[in-house]
């Protein structure tokens, strides 16, 4: 029995009816894809379509989502198992096959180099301004509730609460400290105003929350706008409350509580992971052609200063001329405040040689195919020579 | 020349080439599983030196002057700070300073003490929320529940001045090291309030307050 059901997935898994259907369902996938981005944006139609199991299709007026296409993860997965299933049984482990062999290789590492990408990658962004030295990225799609404890002069205790612990509301201890947030309500997404008279009140009772009115509005998902994150949250402290408190992205002001002597500075902020070393803007260029405000290139002229190394050195990144440092790479990526303002997309991939070496070895399988070929076809025509 | 270390040896009667693939399957899942899944929900602490982006622009922040208008303290542009016979003046006392203030503030003042202790004077446009609001927002900021308008009156001290009737609140925490905050708020004829605050660990703060009240009986609008 289970050799039978072995027998019939061998089967399935080297047929090439797969491999024909797999390709048409990747093919309607980047078409419903590409589609999908004036809705949903680039990476929300990516999530969406490509980097998922199954795709879900949520009817207006019903409350669950079905399943109506596979996703881009099980397409893939389906046409790696296939595209290995069917080398392994039909080519030869041999010379002559060797070049079919590497080229093979070469096609399943660039799949399998897609869900490295998916699974690994992970894009920030630095907004630097000049003379200014940072020491940090910042996720733009994803808010942290920062706890920063400020009471030492020299430095600050960061304590990072990820939007997902704090969308599933309740009690988040802060380590090390006596200190607990208790999530009453998280807004991914919400409009903020003054509250009116004779509003109903809000649930703020501390900080500047009780004269703001909060509205939820559903989480954005196109890529060129903001979700503006805001929560209910209540410090607790040796069995004390500090009252309730609105933090949000659109509240700029600072807001603090003291406990036993050491003051806490609530903050929602897109999320931030820290660097071992340092990066100031010595310059921004931003060139046009002449006699035309035409751009003809962006730069920014950084220094790099890791402590741990000892480095110190003078980078240009320019378009198409990233950084690569620390496994991460600093592409320039867009500026503002007049040319004093630069943004660099940071973006860590551990899989990015991936796609390099499977186009490496496709190259190299198909010259070595070809050239087993080349040998073969030659003694062939000298073998009908001589005889 | 360093030594190799010892490998150990299969147990005889055994397939240890077998075994081993078969027991890494788990292991090479697991791993991948918590690389993937894993650290991304818990609470993370850094410690960062004191400046460091401390002034960096956020990523995704609404840009100056996109905040909702009206909400206090939103990230709207800052309202002019009073000047001329607008502007609030007092005397310092003996050993105090008075520092050119950044953000929000009108004036950073420093005692001559030792010890956790901040003062400062902040002017906002209108009424800011009201006297009540604001006494909550303190003493919330200090671990104090909310007190209503008629316990409000009873925690009132009014100090008479050249600029008019000052209100003042005095209160200090609980727990072991006792926080404490004095406070005085006063609306101008030109409908700006004034805050004047002393806050800090209650040691030092009890050893300027006296001074500090001095300061705030000197104000006056000239």
């Amino acid at each position: 029995m289970i050799k039978q059901i072995g027998t019939r997935l061998w089967k399935i898994l080297t047929s090439f009816e797969l491999t024909i259907g797999s390709l048409v369902l990747l093919m309607a996938l980047v078409f419903l894809c590409t589609i999908a981005q004036v809705q949903l944006g680039t990476l929300g139609a990516v999530n969406h379509y490509m980097r998922s199991w199954i795709v879900w299709w949520q009817p207006q007026n019903l409350g669950v989502s079905l399943p109506v296409f596979p996703g881009g993860t099980l397409v893939g997965l389906a046409l790696v198992l296939n595209l290995t299933a069917s080398t392994i049984k039909r080519l030869a482990f041999t010379w002559q096959k060797a070049g079919l062999w590497i080229v093979h290789t070469g096609l399943i590492l660039l799949i399998a180099g897609e869900f490295a990408t998916g699974a690994f990658q992970v894009d920030t962004s630095m907004a630097i301004e000049v003379g200014q030295t940072v020491n940090y990225v910042e996720s733009p799609r994803s808010m942290e509730l920062a706890v920063i404890d400020t009471t030492d002069a020299a430095y600050d205790d960061v304590y990072s609460i990820p939007e997902a612990t704090l969308a599933r509301e309740g009690s988040i201890a802060i380590p090390g400290t006596p200190v607990s947030i208790r999530v009453k309500k998280f807004f991914r997404n919400a409009t903020l105003s003054a509250l009116a008279p004779g509003s109903a009140p809000s649930m703020a009772t501390a900080g500047v929350g009780p004269g703001v009115k909060v509205v939820g509005q559903p989480a954005v998902t196109r890529d060129d706008d903001v979700n503006h994150t805001s929560a209910f949250i209540e410090p607790l402290a040796g069995g004390r409350s500090f009252g309730t408190w609105l933090v949000s992205t659109d509240l700029g002001a600072p807001q603090a509580f003291t406990n036993e002597g050491r003051t806490y500075r609530l903050l929602i902020r897109p999320r931030r992971i820290y660097l071992p070393y340092a990066i100031t803007l010595k310059k921004f260029s931003h060139d046009v052609y002449p006699g035309t405000d035409i751009p003809k290139n962006f730069s920014s002229l950084i220094h790099l200063s890791n402590p741990s190394s000892g480095e110190e050195r003078d980078v240009l990144i320019y378009m198409n001329q990233p950084l690569r440092y620390d496994g991460k790479a600093f592409y320039q990526a867009s500026f503002g405040k007049g040319d004093t303002l630069s943004i660099l997309q940071v973006v860590g991939n551990p899989g990015w040689l991936i796609p390099y070496i499977s186009c490496v070895l496709v190259t190299i399988g198909l010259l070595v195919h070809f050239g087993i070929t080349l040998r073969r076809s030659i003694r062939r025509r000298q073998g009908l020579k001589e005889g | 020349m360093r030594k190799p270390l010892p490998t150990p040896l299969p147990a005889p009667g055994r397939r240890p080439a077998r075994r081993t693939s078969r027991s890494l399957v788990p292991i090479v899942v697991g791993t991948l599983a918590l690389a993937i899944g894993c650290n991304r929900d818990d609470v993370a602490h850094y410690r960062v030196p004191k400046d460091a982006g401390a002034q960096a622009p956020g990523m995704g922040m609404p840009p100056m002057g996109m905040a909702p208008g009206g909400i206090p303290g939103a990230g709207m542009p800052e309202p002019p700070k009073p000047s001329g016979k607008g502007a609030l003046k007092w005397t310092l006392p003996k050993g105090w300073t008075e520092e050119a203030a950044g953000g929000m503030r009108f004036a950073t003042l420093k005692p001559p003490v030792t010890g956790k202790i901040d003062a400062s004077v902040v002017v906002l446009p209108g009424t800011a929320g009201g006297e009540l609001a604001n006494v909550n927002r303190w003493r919330g900021q200090i671990g104090l529940p909310p007190i209503d308008e008629a316990t409000l009156a009873g925690q009132r001290t009014v100090l008479k001045t050249k600029a008019g009737d000052l209100s003042v609140f005095d209160f200090t925490s609980e727990g072991q090291i006792k926080s404490r905050m004095v406070a005085g708020l006063i609306t101008t004829a030109d409908g700006n309030t004034w805050f004047l605050k002393l806050t800090g660990d209650a040691g030092p703060v009890g050893s300027a307050k006296s001074d500090f009240m001095r300061l705030m009986g000197s104000i006056r609008l000239d």
